[in-house]
């Protein structure tokens, strides 16, 4: 076992290291950081004036280097263009998305697993032709049309929800609904397909046979079974949110991670797209090796092999 | 739960949620509350060159002169007069019992310590040219100042205007060190927060999110900017524009600008806001090689630069694609900056004559080039439309800024569609100086034109500056090396309730503002 374990540290390692590089070329490759920050108005002096005072003019390994001494200490840097620390940034933006991405999550799940198990309890009814009606939309519809919909209905027609910003709760509730909508559709459908193949099997015709109430057959029987492959959806559908939350954070005014890493790619602010990268790469670096590790414990195969 | 029950729980929660979505903003609260699409790097201006930050330094610094928004008349602020005394001289004399911020008095210990701080490379200050003529600030009592010039400097005045605050000394001593990309440590001086002796203290800032100023109560009696009105400004960045627009409308923000023309109609139709246009100092000009710096091309020719010229409709543009505030620039300057003229050679639209011209410099069925563009997609496809007509054929290259600006500076671009904004600065010596004296951005390397230019830069008298610029400017337009097109225009829309002053200078001067 501890020969496993060292083996898969010493893989993971070499992940981060070769994402680290990765990270800091394409940075690197994606414009001149000296241009981006000196302005469009700038002379030529001035650009050059920042690369020499940035240290932008030294060889590339010398300036990886550097960087990695300083983030191997806890030191992700300082933002060039917001001027502060990196950490507080991201300590700033980072519960934004994540409060917008478990919200619209919420949202999702309360809105497509009801509305699945209906649609499979009367297939080919008004309730699941509205179902597929419902999932199609939402497929079919780009979120940021969707997010200027709810805008003009609840914020500015009905004017009761704020347009954009983040202060309070009651300012996600657009944005989780315009987030969360687009990944309705595979959810409700999946529970649906899910719960009519749960409803025709042995063990819940058994239920019914024992003569048990219709609700508790349904949920406690079916649901708890077709419900498994929604969660491991959910799971990845929780990444995609987190993920493609640029557009509503954008939308809605949001300044969360997304929102950050779109605006410090665009204006070359370096060390905040290579922490952001970095944290990405070592939390997924780090939640492989978890399960690795813990499916070893479960099957010793998988460490014998 | 009864129908009639549950409809009064659905109007309580409604108002709840209501009341969560208020945004403090207008005459109740005695708060502006204003928003932008771009994130200030940082409210000092000296290390961030966005109009974002030079509204802010309005509001809550002053500076030596003060340039009046509405006449463009030089009027004395911490500086009560200033005279040449010789070529590279400039004695200044300053204003008796003005406070900083922080209570303490401003003198010539400070005016020498913040240009002396930033005049050197070293200081890494974003847009040198407001300090590069400096040589060092010399204090010769506690309010008089000597400004030591490293070359004659007649835009001086223009640089000493409210973009060159005054901060107290030893403002920078707070800078921390930050480790740049060799291992070793630089200082940087645009973290610290601006103190001042503005209208307005600033009292808090968000980096990428807000900034919100509060008025000072002890601004001193009699500046030209006047007593400050309304209790606190607010910034907002809010990055989509349809999302300002509804904040607009439902009363979270008072004041935008930059709004589309699809937008503006619907805003002027409600009946709480105001929307007006005005023009600006930004200039949009396509960037023609006619030294070959990219290699043997047909913009070497001038009858093909001349054709690139005739080919365009630029009234047609103005009046049909740019919108409301926009005019048909004439020449490569502002024609509010000093020194520029439109008294040059024309060319108006003759799709015929640029035909003509092509066909004799040896082009009859035309030629491909490519056309790199960084600004307005749109209006880059107008002109290549244009340019398609004649036989121009062009491959758009649109990029983003940084990655187009090394292509521009690097020699590679044999057309680009180009813009700039002077930095506000009225004088010629920001736009047209700054493209044709064989800096990375002069694709015309005339040696004419660049002594020409260098002598109107550099001299005191202001009718030699006149004549050298147009001289300059007239040899440009006669050799087509650049094809001005247009200027932008700029739409605001505001709460009703505020009386705000539009000005050409594509500023926000919210000092001036004021609740009807």
């Amino acid at each position: 076992m501890l020969s496993y374990v060292v083996k898969r540290l010493l893989v993971t390692l070499a992940v981060v290291v070769v994402i680290s590089i990765v990270a800091f070329s394409l940075v690197h490759l994606a414009g001149d950081p000296a241009v981006a920050m000196a302005g469009e108005n700038a002379t030529q002096q001035d650009v050059d004036n920042i690369r020499k005072v940035y240290g932008f003019d030294r060889p590339f390994t010398e300036q990886y280097f550097s960087w990695v001494g300083r983030v191997l200490h806890g030191d992700f840097g300082r933002s060039y263009y917001l001027r502060t620390p990196v950490q507080p940034i991201l300590a700033e933006y980072a519960p934004v998305t994540v409060r917008l991405g478990l919200m619209a999550l919420a949202f999702t799940l309360l809105l497509s697993i009801p509305l699945g198990v209906l649609a499979a309890l009367r297939p080919n009814t008004l309730i699941d032709r509205f179902s597929l009606w419902l999932a199609v939309a939402g497929q079919a519809l780009p979120s940021f049309v969707f997010a200027m919909l709810l805008i003009f209905i609840f914020a500015v027609t009905l004017r009761w929800l704020p347009v954009s910003g983040g202060s309070t709760w009651w300012h996600f509730v657009l944005p989780a609904i315009a987030l969360g909508y687009n990944a309705t559709p595979a959810l409700m459908r999946l529970t649906r397909s899910g719960m009519i193949e749960t409803l025709q099997s042995d063990h819940v015709r058994t239920a019914r046979a024992y003569g048990l109430a219709r609700w508790r057959v349904v949920l406690r029987h079916a649901l708890r079974h077709a419900i498994i492959p929604v969660v491991s959806l959910a799971a990845v559908q929780l990444g995609y949110m987190l993920g493609g939350s640029i557009v509503i954070e954008t939308v809605f005014s949001l300044k969360g991670l997304g929102y950050l890493a779109w605006q410090s790619i665009q204006r070359s602010d370096i060390e905040v797209v290579q922490a952001i990268l970095l944290v990405i790469a070592v939390v997924y670096a780090m939640l492989t090796l978890l399960a690795d590790l813990v499916n070893a414990m479960l099957d010793p195969r998988i460490r014998i092999s | 739960m009864s129908g009639r029950r549950f409809l009064l729980g659905v109007a309580a929660a409604a108002t709840l949620v209501s009341a969560g979505g208020t945004a403090l903003a207008g005459k109740a609260d005695d708060t502006l509350v204003w928003a932008t699409a771009t994130e200030m790097n940082t409210p000092d201006i000296y290390y961030g060159n966005q109009r974002e930050a030079l509204i802010v330094t309005y509001a809550m610094c002053d500076s030596l002169v003060h340039r009046d928004p509405l006449t463009n008349e030089y009027k004395p602020l911490l500086a009560t007069s200033w005279s040449w005394t010789g070529d590279h001289t400039l004695d200044v004399k300053l204003r008796k019992g003005v406070k900083f911020h922080n209570g303490k008095e401003m003198t010539a210990e400070d005016v020498a310590y913040t240009f002396n701080t930033l005049a050197p490379e070293s200081s890494g200050m974003a847009f040198r040219a407001l300090v590069d003529w400096i040589k060092n600030v010399e204090v010769v009592s506690p309010y008089e100042v000597v400004f030591h010039a490293t070359r004659p400097a007649p835009a001086a005045l223009e640089y000493l205007t409210g973009t060159s605050p005054i901060f107290p000394k030893g403002h920078y001593d707070s800078a921390p060190s930050v480790p740049t990309a060799d291992g070793k440590t630089r200082r940087d001086y645009g973290a610290v927060l601006p103190m001042c002796t503005g209208p307005y203290k600033l009292q808090e800032y968000k980096p990428g999110q807000s900034l919100t100023l509060v008025k000072n109560d002890q601004y001193w009696e009699g500046s030209p900017k006047g007593k400050p009105h309304i209790g606190k400004i607010v910034l907002r960045t809010i990055p989509d524009v349809d999302t300002q627009v509804s904040e607009l409308m439902t009363g979270g923000i008072d004041w935008m600008w930059g709004v589309p023309p699809e937008n503006a109609k619907l805003l002027a139709e409600q009946d709480s806001l105001t929307v007006k246009s005005a023009a600006t100092m930004r200039m949009s000009f396509l960037s023609l090689d006619a030294s070959g710096r990219s290699g043997d091309n047909p913009m070497k020719d001038v009858r093909v630069r001349r054709a690139v010229f005739y080919a365009i409709d630029r009234e047609a543009l103005v009046k049909n694609l740019i919108g409301p505030g926009s005019v048909v620039q004439k020449s490569m300057c502002s024609m509010n900056q000093f020194g520029c003229t439109d008294k040059v050679p024309d060319y108006p639209y003759d799709p015929a004559k640029a035909k003509a011209l092509l066909a004799e410099a040896g082009y009859p069925n035309g030629f491909d080039m490519t056309f790199y563009a960084y600004r307005d997609r749109q209006y880059t496809e107008a002109v290549a439309n244009y340019l398609r007509a004649v036989g121009i054929r062009t491959n758009i290259q649109f990029m983003q800024w940084g990655a187009l600006r090394p292509i521009v500076v690097g020699g590679k671009a044999q057309m680009a569609h180009l813009t700039l904004g002077s930095n506000g600065m009225l004088d010629a010596s920001a736009s047209t100086s700054y493209y044709f004296k064989f800096t990375g951005d002069d694709y015309a390397r005339d040696p004419q034109v660049r002594d020409w230019l260098e002598t109107a830069d550099t001299s005191t008298d202001p009718e030699k500056r006149k004549e050298f610029y147009a001289k300059a400017l007239s040899r440009i337009q006669d050799q087509a090396y650049f094809v001005p097109l247009y200027t932008y225009g700029r739409t605001y829309a505001f709460n009703k309730d505020l009386d705000y002053p539009l000005t050409p200078d594509e500023m926000a001067h919210f000092y001036l503002a004021r609740w009807k």
